[in-house]
């Protein structure tokens, strides 16, 4: 099995001689804490030099999944396969994947180098040094690279929390959740960054509760909700299976009228060629419509 | 290793950054161990009681007793003018006490065979009970040690001869046959003291001071103290400098076993998990900053006791063998600590307030040879007891090799067994 590291630039879903050879394999995965069903016979796959997100509200048992996809937690029953050497609970397996847990596990007393060399100097790298110089340009962290991280801003700490877990450049890396707590700005820069380590070939495993966020940068999506994993496609396909038909609000003599359609285009021009049009908007399904039409709730809930 | 070593150096460099515990670790025992070092009797006349001293009198024997008093190691005395001035210094804390030697004092020791008597005003300060007692006693001492110079001095006796036939002569209570009896107790008395005042070699008259040295002494004690080396320490700062060891290594216990509760619970725990290093690793790695520590912080005071007050090892590598055993003792405290704090508020809290229970019931405030035997029992629950015996035996007591295992055999038990209680119940933790 090829999974060469870093290989830059390549196009998406295609990763050297296997593009689409999974990397990572949960089969019927359920984990219990006490009476609370965490995850509840969770299957997916995420396949090589994909962006895959895991989308579901607060609770849904995302970040149990990705603990369970770490080996930090062993599932009570089903299996983990991480690139086809076992389980991540052997470390062997366990170093081709990065982390970036939701919460900043970063240490505020050291500076960021410190903490980054720390974590190299972990996995025994031998050119640490260059390593960590090129993920702090790669966060845009280089300018405040001697600075202790307790007097970053959350924005920061997210990118070099993100960095801590390319440190010995795996091929899955694992986000938790990775802009929450951050303001637009720096959710934008956190979401280029993806794009950028997607670009380079990683595997990316991307839990989020924003669908924007999985729509803009996911390839394919992964709808949880109570420990359940409702389907899985590209956010074109989960629509299209789920989403139901657009809507086409008219505007005409200052009262407005909304008419569902398949064909929102078609319905546009029927709408004008009938005159006295003065504004038209379509809506169309988005992955909050495959949201609701799978759980019968909004994500926002 | 390199993974181990990794963890040590970042578990040092978060802890020296962390002012609070560099202060508890490092800055508190050094000053705890200097502090009791001079409570307990070291530091250069530090321990001295002041006194004011007020001497209202012209006779020879209160001028002896005044300077008797300014002798004394005990007493630091003020000489001042007045009794209200000597009042008004212990009432300000200047003094633990006023004394004063009224101008009396002279007719009080001339009447002491007829009734009368050597008096001295002494005025304390009710909240320095002990040191008030302390000059009672030393008081009483000096009176007592002014007996053979007044018995020694003719003049004197002749005075207080004199005054006792009067008083006889005078008493109408007395019958003529008692009278005659009391005149002749006086002489016989009055002839003694002179053959006591020639057998001192002391002219007639001639003051009490020639006379005092070699005179006449109701009992005679012979006073020597014992070799310091085998009876005990030899400054107040080897006594104290195993306390501050208590203290320090307390505050190491503190620090890493919070640490290890921080690392789980801010989550930084889980990206030391994923990384491709063992439990055991992991655990080495904390224990040994932890150890390092407690090294470090052993070494220091050893040093400060040594260079800044002159103590010396009686078994230098027997001393060592002791640090190490004391250090692996408390890395294992601090690693069983940390398994059973579940946050850092339990670590903060409950984890050091617990080590500052053994602290102190282990030696951390009393030397443990001051201790009462209730508190004395209870300590050899404490491993700070343990580690402080450890210390004072190749330190200042000068022990032979037996007497040291026992200490030793129960650091290393702790240890061994804090480590493997701890890793179980952190695995454990980490699990659910």
């Amino acid at each position: 099995m090829c999974f060469p590291v870093g290989c830059a630039a390549r196009p998406r879903g295609d990763c050297g001689r296997y593009p689409t050879e999974p990397v990572l394999v949960l089969r019927d995965i359920r984990k219990a804490f006490g009476s609370t069903v965490a995850v509840d016979g969770l299957s997916l796959e995420v396949r090589a030099g994909e962006v895959f997100g895991l989308l579901g509200p607060n609770g849904a048992g995302k970040s149990t999944t990705i603990a369970i996809a770490t080996g930090l937690l062993v599932p009570d029953t089903g299996s983990v396969d991480l690139l086809g050497l076992g389980s991540p609970t052997d470390a062997r397996v366990r170093m081709h994947l990065g982390l970036a847990p939701q919460e900043i596990t970063l240490y505020g007393e050291l500076t960021a180098r410190e903490n980054l060399m720390f974590l190299a100097d972990l996995y025994g790298l031998a050119s640490a040094k260059a390593r960590v110089d090129e993920l702090l340009a790669l966060v845009e962290l280089d300018t405040r690279a001697a600075d202790r991280t307790a007097g970053f801003s959350g924005g920061m700490k997210r990118r070099l929390n993100l960095a801590a877990a390319l440190v010995h450049d795996p091929q899955l890396v694992l986000l938790d959740e990775p802009t929450a707590g951050v303001d637009p700005q720096s959710r934008n820069r956190i979401l280029e960054l993806v794009r950028t380590l997607a670009a380079r070939g990683k595997t990316i495993l991307y839990t989020t509760h924003y669908m924007e966020e999985a729509a803009k940068i996911c390839d394919r999506v992964g709808i949880v909700d109570h420990g359940r994993m409702l389907d899985v496609g590209s956010v074109a396909e989960l629509i299209a299976r789920h989403g139901g038909d657009s809507a086409v609000t008219v505007e005409r003599d200052g009262a407005e009228e909304r008419v569902v359609t398949a064909d929102p285009v078609a319905e546009v021009a029927r709408q004008f060629a009938s005159g006295g049009v003065t504004g038209v908007r379509i809506d169309r399904p988005d992955l909050e419509s495959v949201f609701l039409a799978l759980t019968g709730r909004s994500l926002r809930e | 290793m390199r993974a181990i070593l990794a963890i040590a150096k970042k578990d040092l460099r978060l802890m020296f950054r962390d002012k609070g515990d560099v202060f508890f670790t490092f800055a508190l025992p050094a000053l705890m161990a200097v502090l009791f070092g001079f409570v307990f009797g070291g530091g250069g006349g530090g321990s001295k009681i002041k006194l004011a001293l007020v001497n209202e009198s012209d006779a020879p024997i209160a001028a002896r007793i005044a300077d008797d008093l300014a002798s004394d190691p005990s007493f630091k005395v003020d000489r001042m003018e007045t009794r209200d001035a000597a009042v008004a210094a212990v009432r300000s804390g200047k003094a633990a006490a006023a004394v004063m030697l009224p101008a009396s004092m002279q007719q009080g020791v001339d009447s002491m065979l007829s009734g009368g008597g050597m008096s001295i005003d002494v005025v304390v300060d009710p909240s320095r009970r002990a040191e008030a007692g302390l000059v009672q006693g030393k008081l009483n001492e000096l009176a007592f040690r002014q007996f053979p110079r007044i018995m020694a001095d003719q003049a004197q006796m002749k005075r207080m001869f004199d005054g006792m036939r009067r008083s006889i002569e005078s008493s109408k209570e007395l019958t003529p046959g008692q009278k005659l009896a009391g005149g002749a107790l006086a002489t016989a008395g009055e002839a003694f003291s002179r053959t006591i005042a020639q057998g001192s070699g002391a002219a007639e008259g001639s003051g009490a001071d020639k006379a005092a040295a070699p005179g006449f002494s109701p009992v005679r004690v012979a006073f020597e103290e014992l070799p310091k080396r085998e009876g005990g320490p030899r400054s107040s700062f080897d006594v104290s400098i195993p306390i501050g060891i208590v203290w320090g290594i307390a505050g190491c216990v503190g620090a890493f076993a919070a640490s290890l509760v921080v690392e789980r619970t801010r989550g930084t725990l889980a990206r030391l998990r994923l990384a491709p290093i063992t439990r055991a690793h992991l655990l080495a790695g904390k224990g040994l900053a932890c150890f390092f520590t407690a090294m470090v912080v052993q070494a220091l005071l050893i040093l400060l006791a040594v260079i800044g007050f002159g103590s010396s090892i009686m078994q230098p590598g027997m001393l060592a063998v002791a640090c190490v055993f004391a250090a692996f003792a408390f890395t294992g405290l601090a690693m069983l600590i940390a398994g059973l704090c579940k946050t850092e508020a339990e670590a903060n809290g409950a984890g050091r307030g617990a080590i500052l229970v053994l602290a102190l019931i282990g030696g951390g405030t009393i030397p443990l040879f001051f201790m009462p035997p209730v508190l004395e029992t209870l300590s050899y629950t404490s491993p700070f007891r343990w580690a402080v015996m450890a210390i004072e035996g190749p330190f200042w007591r000068d022990l032979p090799f037996s007497e040291q295992l026992v200490p030793l055999l129960v650091l290393f038990s702790l240890g061994l067994g804090g480590f493997l209680l701890g890793a179980r119940l952190g695995a454990l933790r980490e699990a659910r």
